[in-house]
């Protein structure tokens, strides 16, 4: 095992390879407040990648309903369960706890492989709420009873489980993008990938018998387009983008600005060790004992800087860019009362207001010969 | 520094596994006339001596098997001289033949050195130390017998709505688009698109074998690969909670990949027990033992 640095847990840690970062790192941002779960993000991916044969219970990208919901079953408190106690410093903000790379016993990494049945529930504990709302209940601030919809998509970690565990070597990282792929002309479907995982993205194919992925709409990515998932969100929750390596971020980078500048995106589960590379704006309505375990520790300050979103118009110039181009951005600018994305070449990609026009219509329109309500 | 750790870890097990082994085993293939490809009980087997060999526990690299569940591997071989054979014999009180997201199959292998004066390391071999692997699985026996173990086999109640990407499509009676078309079917045409691996000549992907076994070569840890030609057959029977599977290869092979048998070699092996999740480095073993053809 090799000693490797972790800028999520602020500390270095144990993996199989090399720290070996790519020249680019492809990397989303999904705003948890603004999804509504419609899945038309899981059939964009599950009708243009897996609609084989073997593919039938196959989800590249799949949205569930937190607390209760998980594809597979219990994706996520298997794998916190084994890790054991999970603290982090609150001093230094350094995770103390155990990552997926220690206590491998005889493997490359701790993991555990679901069971068929657990893919059969795609959409178990959908819309449900954390418990009954009582009589009486009113809102002040913090929902007592409270979910939230997780749209989850392989991480195309830093340090991916998949990768360490594959004893062939089939499974790579894109020096070029940081996207993570099996070979499928060299998976002889051991199922190592699937164990490892912490996020459950790698599947086992029982007709072609060999594990599949996420593979970040690599096609689109070459052609400078966002993922199929990015694109059809109609919630526009999604942007995708490329981070910058940790102390090298880019104010004009609008995931740069997001994740390593504002801080106010957060890794999915950041203490299983493979520095994942969707980065999430947490919920606000929901209590932050949870959001902590599932986020980390800079779930407050992301939880008030949202709330306090439209006093950062450099922070609210990058999230007006979320679902207004196909392209992916990779500079932005301020000018004006517009926010401005741009390609790589320096091309203007899209051009968006910073305060949407407001147009009162009268109550009683004369010319229609009706009434309506106007809507904010 | 790692490779001396790792080859000093090798030889540490050598000794002791030498040390295991007081009497050297040579396996010997006698000659008889005609060779059983797939009879498990033939007389003929009556002829060769059965050698019974130690199998171990994979500890050299990850993933390791840290729960052996077999001891024994009772070796048999015979030649006619054209073909060799070998009738190999473990007891597994579980037949394991299909695969799926929690199943693993039986599986058993032999190794022969592709230059035994040379010889690479007893497991997989090492780089420009060539071997030459000959792979039986379960669910590959059980696609010959009994059909390619397709979704619906595996569940019968299962529900697709269509399959709108296989490019044969409905009879007329299931509407516009296939519903319960075969993988290989959907193999053949433009649906071939969205299944990876088929699409990718993955050897693991073939609906519709004609050997349950795969002819490999390798050069260390993690570089299996299947050979061009397959000239090797084999054939595995379970009954009474033991294994017999039989191998079979020409003696003189036109294939360079296939090890050389004529002259006195060695032989190793392997075993996979599915029931407990044995797969990919998770095996049992047995160093290189002499292998002698007698003519």
């Amino acid at each position: 095992m090799a000693t490797v640095k972790n800028w999520q847990l602020k500390k270095d840690m144990k993996y199989p390879y090399d720290e070996s970062r790519p020249n680019k790192q492809i990397a989303y941002v999904f705003d948890t407040n603004k999804c509504i779960a419609c899945q038309t993000c899981t059939v964009a991916c599950k009708t243009t990648w897996t609609s084989g044969k073997g593919e039938e219970t196959m989800f590249f990208n799949n949205v569930e309903t937190k607390p209760y919901g998980g594809y597979p079953l219990k994706w996520d408190l298997n794998t916190l369960k084994m890790m054991g106690e999970q603290s982090w410093d609150k001093a230094t903000g350094a995770y103390k706890g155990k990552t997926i790379f220690d206590d491998t016993k005889g493997e490359n990494v701790n993991g555990w492989r679901p069971a068929e049945r657990d893919y059969a529930f795609p959409n178990m504990g959908e819309d449900e709420c954390s418990a009954n709302v009582n009589k009486g209940a009113f809102f002040s601030g913090i929902h007592d009873t409270w979910m939230f919809y997780l749209a989850r998509i392989c991480n195309h970690c830093t340090y991916p489980g998949c990768l360490a565990a594959c004893p062939r070597k089939a499974i790579y990282k894109r020096p070029e993008d940081g996207i993570v792929l099996i070979d499928e002309s060299r998976c002889r479907g051991y199922k190592e990938c699937v164990k490892a995982c912490p996020y459950k993205k790698t599947f086992f194919n029982m007709v072609t018998r060999t594990s599949e992925k996420c593979i970040g709409c690599y096609p689109l990515i070459e052609q400078g387009e966002q993922p199929r998932c990015v694109q059809t969100c109609i919630g526009k929750i999604r942007m995708q983008g490329f981070l910058s390596k940790p102390g090298e971020a880019k104010a004009d980078n609008p995931i740069d600005q997001i994740v390593h500048i504002k801080k106010i995106a957060l890794p999915l589960y950041p203490q299983y060790g493979t520095e994942p590379n969707v980065y999430y704006i947490p919920p606000i309505h929901v209590p932050t004992d949870f959001l902590h375990q599932m986020f980390g520790p800079g779930v407050d300050k992301a939880v008030e800087m949202y709330k306090n979103l439209k006093n950062d118009p450099d922070l609210l110039a990058a999230f007006l860019l979320f679902g207004n181009t196909p392209k992916t951005i990779h500079h932005y600018k301020r000018e004006g009362d517009f926010t401005v994305g741009y390609n790589e070449a320096g091309e203007v990609l899209t051009k968006v207001p910073m305060t949407e026009p407001v147009y009162v219509r009268p109550y009683d329109d004369k010319d229609h010969g009706t009434f309506r309500h106007n809507t904010p | 520094m790692k490779k001396t750790i790792f080859i000093a870890a090798i030889s540490a097990l050598s000794v002791s596994l030498t040390s295991a082994q007081p009497v050297a085993i040579i396996i010997k293939s006698e000659k008889v006339t005609g060779i059983p490809l797939r009879e498990v009980n033939n007389a003929t087997w009556n002829t060769a001596t059965a050698f019974t060999i130690p199998v171990f526990p994979q500890n050299i690299t990850t993933p390791m098997l840290t729960a052996p569940s077999v001891k024994n591997l009772k070796v048999k071989s015979i030649n006619d001289g054209t073909t060799v054979a070998f009738l190999l014999e473990w007891t597994d009180s579980t037949k394991d033949i299909i695969v799926d997201a929690d199943k693993f199959c039986d599986q058993v292998a032999i190794q022969l050195p592709m230059h035994p004066d040379t010889l690479p390391i007893f497991m997989m071999g090492n780089k420009k130390g060539r071997v030459h692997i000959i792979h039986w699985k379960g669910i590959w026996q059980n696609d010959i017998e009994n059909g390619f173990r397709d979704v619906k086999d595996a569940y019968p109640n299962y529900w697709a709505d269509i399959y709108p990407m296989a490019e044969k499509q409905g009879d007329g009676t299931n509407g516009k688009f296939a519903k319960d078309i075969s993988a290989l079917d959907y193999s053949k045409g433009k649906g071939k698109n969205f299944m990876p691996a088929s699409y990718a000549g993955n050897p693991m992907s073939i609906f519709d074998r004609k050997e349950p076994s795969e002819e490999c070569m390798a050069e260390g840890f993690g570089t299996l690969t299947t050979q061009t030609n397959q000239n090797a057959t084999a054939w595995g029977v379970w009954e009474n909670n033991t294994w017999k599977v039989i191998f079979t290869r020409p003696l003189v092979s036109s294939d360079k990949d296939d090890a050389p048998l004529t002259a006195p070699t060695k032989i190793a092996f392997a075993i996979w027990n599915g029931h407990f999740d044995n797969i990919s480095g998770k095996k049992h073993y047995t160093q290189w033992i002499d292998f002698i053809t007698q003519k």
